[in-house]
C-alpha cells in the first residue's frame, strides 16, 4: 500500500516532482562542478606557472661557490663539473612525477672568425628520453624557454635537425653580426672549431640575447668538454613551502625527527626535490631559485583559497535554492496532507510518506546532476586550461551527504507545519 | 493618480498577506543576485589583485643607458612616467668591482627600500640595512669568507689610475654586515650596500648601470609605458623583462578566464533556480486568478498585477543581493588578497535590473498559463 501511494504521488504530480528533481540536479551539478574545479585548480594553475621557467637549478659543489666570480674576473671555466651520464637520474628520484622538465647547460667561451669573444650555451632543445619506467619524455629549452621570441626561423628541432651544427642564437648579436638565419658562422674553442648553421633567431629580453645556443654535444666538443655539465635547470610541481619546509631549509635536514624527515622527504616542497636530486647527482649543489619558487607559492595558496570561497558561496546559493523550493512544493500540498489526517493517519505515516517521494525524487536528481556536473567542470577544464579536470572520489561522498542534507532540511519545516495542520480548516479550503 | 495608489496597496497587501511565502522567493531571488554582484566584482578585480600577487616575480622592467650612462634622475624621470598607484618599486643598481680580504667581489650600490620593493623574494637572514655603512651579503660570499650577522669587514676599492703619474691609494670603508642574503640566484654572489656608500667608495657619483622596476599593470599598458618613456625620456633605454611579463599574461588571462566561466555556471544555475521557485509561487495561486476572473477581472489586469508583485520582488531581492554581494567579494578580497576591493557603482543597478528582469521573466509564464483557465474549472478544485 506504502508503495502504491509513494508511487501514485510521483506518477500523478510529475511534474511537480520532476521541477524539484530539476533544481536539486541543478544544484548538485553546480557543487560536483565546482568541488572538482577547487580541488583541482592547484595542480592546474601550478602547470601553468610553469611558464615562468625552472624553479631549481643544480650546479657542481665546488662551482657554486666561485663559479660566477671566476667568470667575472678572467673568462676562465671552473674546474667542477656534473656528469652527463647521470641526467638520467633526475627522472628516478622519490618525486620523479613532479618534474616537468629540466636541460643541463655547458657554456663556453669561444671566439669568431674576427676575434671577438662569444658565449656559445649547449643544452638540450627537445631532447627525447626513454626512462627505465617506459615513459618517454621530451625536455629541454624549447619548453623550459617559453618565453623566447621567435624573430625568424624556428626552434631547432633535435630530432629532425640532425646536423650537429645547427645553431640558435640571439637577437641582439644577430644584430651586431648582420646574421640571418641560413647562414653559417665559425665559432673556434680551445680544442676545437665548427661551422654552425644559424636555423633560428631569438629574443629573449636578457642576457641570452647575446649567445648562441647549440646542442650538448657541439658545445662540448669546442672546448673538449665530453661528458661534463656546467648545471640543470629542473622545472618541477612543488608544494607551498610551510613551517616544516622552512626549518628543514633553514637549520638542515638533520634538525628534523625520523617521523618529521620522512613527511618532508615524502611531500614534494621545493626543498626536499633538491635533496633527493643532490642524492642522485653525484657532487651537486640543487636549490630552489626563489624568484619562481616562492612566487609559486603564494600565487598558487591565493588561487586555491579565492576558488574555495567562491565555492563555498556557490555551495551556498546551491543549498538555499533546493531548500526553498522542496519547502514551497510540500506546503502546496496542504489539501491532500489534510485529506489524510481526516480519514485517520497518523503524523509519522505522513511524514514518512512525505520524505519518501522526496527522498526518491532527490536520489534520481542529484545523480543527474553529478553527471551534469561532471561535464560542466571537463567544460571548464577544457576551455580554461585545455586539459580535463580531474573528479576526485571524495566529490562524490560530499555531493550525496550535501544534497540528503539539505533536502532534509528543506523539508523539515515544511513537514511540522503540515503536522501541525487542522484537517477540517485545511479542507474547508482556509 | 487614486488607481495607481490602489494597485500598490494590493500588490504590497498581498506580499504582506503571504508573508512566509514570499520571504522564501525573495531569499532566493537575493542569492542570486548576490552571486551576480559578488562573482561578477571578483571577476573585474582579478587581475588587479592577482597582478600585486604577480609582482612577487620581482622586476617586469629594466631600465638601461641608452647611450654611455646614465644617472638616477634619469630613472626617477623615466619612472614619473609611471602612474604612481601602479609602481610597486624600483631599485637603481650600480655594480663595481670591489675587493675584501684581497680578493675581487662584486659590488652593487642600490637603494634598500627600492630593491626590498622591486625583488619581494629576496630572502634576508638577519636585517635589510637601513643606514649607511651597513652591508647585505650574499649567501655563497658569506659562506666563501666564512661571514656572520654582525661581522664588520673592510671593503676596499682601487680607482682607476689618473694619468698623472702620482700613486692611487686604495679607498676602503669598514662596513656592518648586517643580513645574509639568499635568493637561489646570482645575487648570492654579490655584496649590496646604499648607492651613497658606494659613490664614497669609488669616489665616483651620479651614474648608475641598470635600475630595476616592478610595475603592477597589463602587458598592454606595460609596453604603452616603455614607448612612452623611451620617447620621452632620451638618456634611458626602458625595456620589459619577457620572461616575467609573458608568463604573468598567460597565467592572468587563464586565472581570469577560470574565475569567468564559473560565474557563468554560477549564475545560470542560481537564475534557474529563481525562476523554478517562482514558478512555483504562481502557480499555487491559480484559486485566487480563477476568483479574479470570476468577479470580472481582465486578464491584462490580473497579469500586470502580479507582474507588478514579482517586479517589486525581483526589486527587494536585487537590492538586499548587490549589498550582500558586495559584502562578500568584500570578505573574499581582504581574506585572499589581503586588500579591499573597488566598489564598482555601475554593478549594483546592473544586478537589480538583472534580478528583476529575471523574476518577471520567470513569472510571466505562469501567470500566462493560469489566465488561460476557465474560472469555473479552477474554482471548482479541478
Amino acid at each position: 500500500m506504502f508503495g502504491r501511494m509513494i508511487r501514485g504521488a510521483l506518477f500523478r504530480q510529475w511534474k511537480k516532482m520532476l521541477m524539484i528533481a530539476f533544481t536539486i540536479a541543478l544544484g548538485a551539478s553546480l557543487a560536483t562542478a565546482m568541488l572538482s574545479v577547487m580541488l583541482d585548480v592547484e595542480d592546474k594553475v601550478n602547470q601553468e606557472l610553469k611558464t615562468y621557467g625552472a624553479n631549481i637549478t643544480v650546479v657542481p659543489k665546488e662551482a657554486s661557490v666561485l663559479n660566477d666570480l671566476y667568470e667575472l674576473e678572467d673568462g676562465g671555466s671552473a674546474e667542477a663539473y656534473l656528469r652527463e651520464d647521470e641526467l638520467g637520474k633526475i627522472k628516478t628520484i622519490f618525486w620523479a612525477f613532479n618534474i616537468v622538465d629540466y636541460a643541463p647547460f655547458t657554456s663556453v667561451k669561444a671566439k669568431l672568425a674576427d676575434g671577438s669573444d662569444v658565449t656559445v650555451v649547449g643544452s638540450w632543445f627537445n631532447h627525447h628520453m626513454e626512462l627505465p619506467t617506459g615513459e618517454q619524455l621530451d625536455a629541454g629549452i624549447t619548453s623550459l624557454r617559453s618565453w623566447w621570441e621567435i624573430k625568424s626561423g624556428s626552434w631547432l628541432d633535435e630530432k629532425s635537425d640532425a646536423d650537429e651544427n645547427s645553431a640558435m642564437i640571439g637577437a641582439a648579436i644577430a644584430d651586431k653580426l648582420g646574421i640571418s638565419v641560413g647562414d653559417t658562422l665559425e665559432v673556434s674553442g680551445i680544442a676545437g672549431s665548427r661551422e654552425l648553421k644559424i636555423v633560428g633567431i631569438f629574443d629573449a629580453g636578457g642576457d641570452e640575447d647575446d649567445q648562441i645556443y647549440v646542442q650538448l654535444d657541439t658545445a662540448q666538443a669546442l672546448d673538449g668538454l665530453d661528458g661534463c655539465i656546467d648545471s640543470i635547470e629542473v622545472s618541477a610541481l612543488t608544494t607551498p613551502d610551510n613551517e616544516l619546509a622552512v626549518r628543514a631549509m633553514k637549520e638542515g635536514v638533520g634538525s628534523l625527527t625520523v617521523s618529521q624527515f620522512e613527511t618532508w622527504y615524502c611531500t614534494a616542497y621545493a626543498s626536499s626535490i633538491c635533496y633527493q636530486i643532490q642524492e642522485v647527482i653525484t657532487d651537486s649543489v640543487a636549490s630552489p631559485v626563489r624568484q619562481v619558487a616562492d612566487s609559486e607559492g603564494a600565487i598558487l595558496k591565493k588561487t586555491k583559497l579565492l576558488m574555495v570561497l567562491i565555492t563555498i558561496l556557490s555551495l551556498i546559493g546551491a543549498a538555499l535554492g533546493i531548500c526553498n523550493l522542496v519547502t514551497a512544493s510540500v506546503m502546496e500540498r496542504s489539501s491532500e496532507i489534510g485529506l489524510m489526517k481526516a480519514i485517520g493517519a497518523q503524523n509519522g505515516a505522513i511524514s514518512g510518506l512525505v520524505l519518501t517521494e522526496i527522498f526518491i525524487t532527490a536520489i534520481v536528481g542529484g545523480v543527474g546532476g553529478f553527471f551534469a556536473g561532471f561535464g560542466f567542470a571537463q567544460i571548464i577544464g577544457k576551455t580554461v586550461f585545455s586539459s580535463a579536470i580531474n573528479v576526485r572520489p571524495m566529490v562524490i561522498p560530499i555531493v550525496a551527504v550535501l544534497v540528503v542534507i539539505v533536502t532534509l532540511i528543506g523539508s523539515i519545516p515544511a513537514i511540522r507545519m503540515l503536522l501541525s495542520l487542522r484537517p477540517a480548516e485545511v479542507l474547508h479550503g482556509r | 493618480m487614486k488607481k495607481r495608489r490602489m494597485y500598490l496597496r494590493m500588490i504590497t497587501a498581498s506580499l504582506m498577506r503571504r508573508r512566509s511565502r514570499m520571504l522564501v522567493a525573495l531569499l532566493s531571488i537575493a542569492i542570486g543576485a548576490t552571486v551576480l554582484s559578488g562573482l561578477v566584482t571578483i571577476y573585474y578585480d582579478v587581475p588587479r589583485q592577482m597582478g600585486a600577487e604577480f609582482r612577487n616575480y620581482g622586476a617586469n622592467m629594466i631600465f638601461t643607458a641608452a647611450d654611455e650612462e646614465f644617472t638616477i634622475e634619469d630613472a626617477e624621470k623615466g619612472a614619473a612616467q609611471i602612474s604612481s598607484s601602479q609602481l610597486v618599486g624600483m631599485a637603481p643598481y650600480r655594480y663595481e668591482n670591489v675587493r675584501i680580504r684581497e680578493t675581487p667581489v662584486v659590488a652593487a650600490g642600490t637603494d634598500m627600500e627600492g630593491a626590498k620593493a622591486a625583488s619581494p623574494y629576496w630572502s634576508v637572514d638577519g636585517e635589510w640595512p637601513s643606514a649607511q655603512g651597513e652591508l647585505l651579503v650574499g649567501a655563497d660570499i658569506a659562506e666563501n669568507y666564512n661571514l656572520k650577522t654582525g661581522d664588520t669587514i673592510e671593503v676596499t676599492y682601487t680607482p682607476e689610475e689618473n694619468e698623472t703619474d702620482e700613486v692611487t691609494l686604495d679607498n676602503f670603508i669598514l662596513f656592518d654586515v648586517v643580513g645574509i642574503l639568499d635568493t637561489g640566484g646570482s645575487e648570492e654572489d654579490y655584496v649590496y650596500m646604499y648607492l651613497s656608500d658606494l659613490e664614497e667608495l669609488t669616489g665616483e657619483s651620479g651614474s648608475i648601470d641598470v635600475a630595476e622596476l616592478s610595475v603592477s599593470a597589463s602587458s598592454d599598458e606595460l609596453s604603452s609605458y616603455v614607448d612612452k618613456i623611451n620617447s620621452s625620456v632620451p638618456a634611458v633605454n626602458a625595456r620589459l623583462v619577457k620572461r616575467v611579463t609573458a608568463s604573468e599574461t598567460t597565467v592572468l588571462t587563464k586565472l581570469q578566464a577560470l574565475v569567468l566561466l564559473v560565474t557563468i555556471v554560477v549564475l545560470a544555475l542560481t537564475m534557474i533556480c529563481v525562476a523554478t521557485t517562482m514558478t512555483a509561487v504562481v502557480a499555487e495561486r491559480r484559486k485566487e486568478i480563477g476568483l479574479r476572473k470570476a468577479i470580472g477581472a481582465s486578464d491584462s489586469s490580473i497579469i500586470k498585477e502580479f507582474m507588478g508583485e514579482s517586479m517589486l520582488l525581483g526589486l527587494l531581492g536585487g537590492i538586499i543581493g548587490a549589498i550582500l554581494g558586495f559584502i562578500f567579494a568584500q570578505e573574499v578580497s581582504k581574506n585572499v588578497f589581503g586588500s579591499s576591493i573597488q566598489f564598482r557603482p555601475l554593478l549594483a543597478p546592473i544586478a537589480i535590473l538583472v534580478s528583476i528582469a529575471v523574476t518577471g521573466l520567470s513569472s510571466l509564464m505562469p501567470i500566462r498559463s493560469a489566465t488561460d483557465v476557465d474560472p469555473a474549472l479552477v474554482l471548482k478544485g479541478e
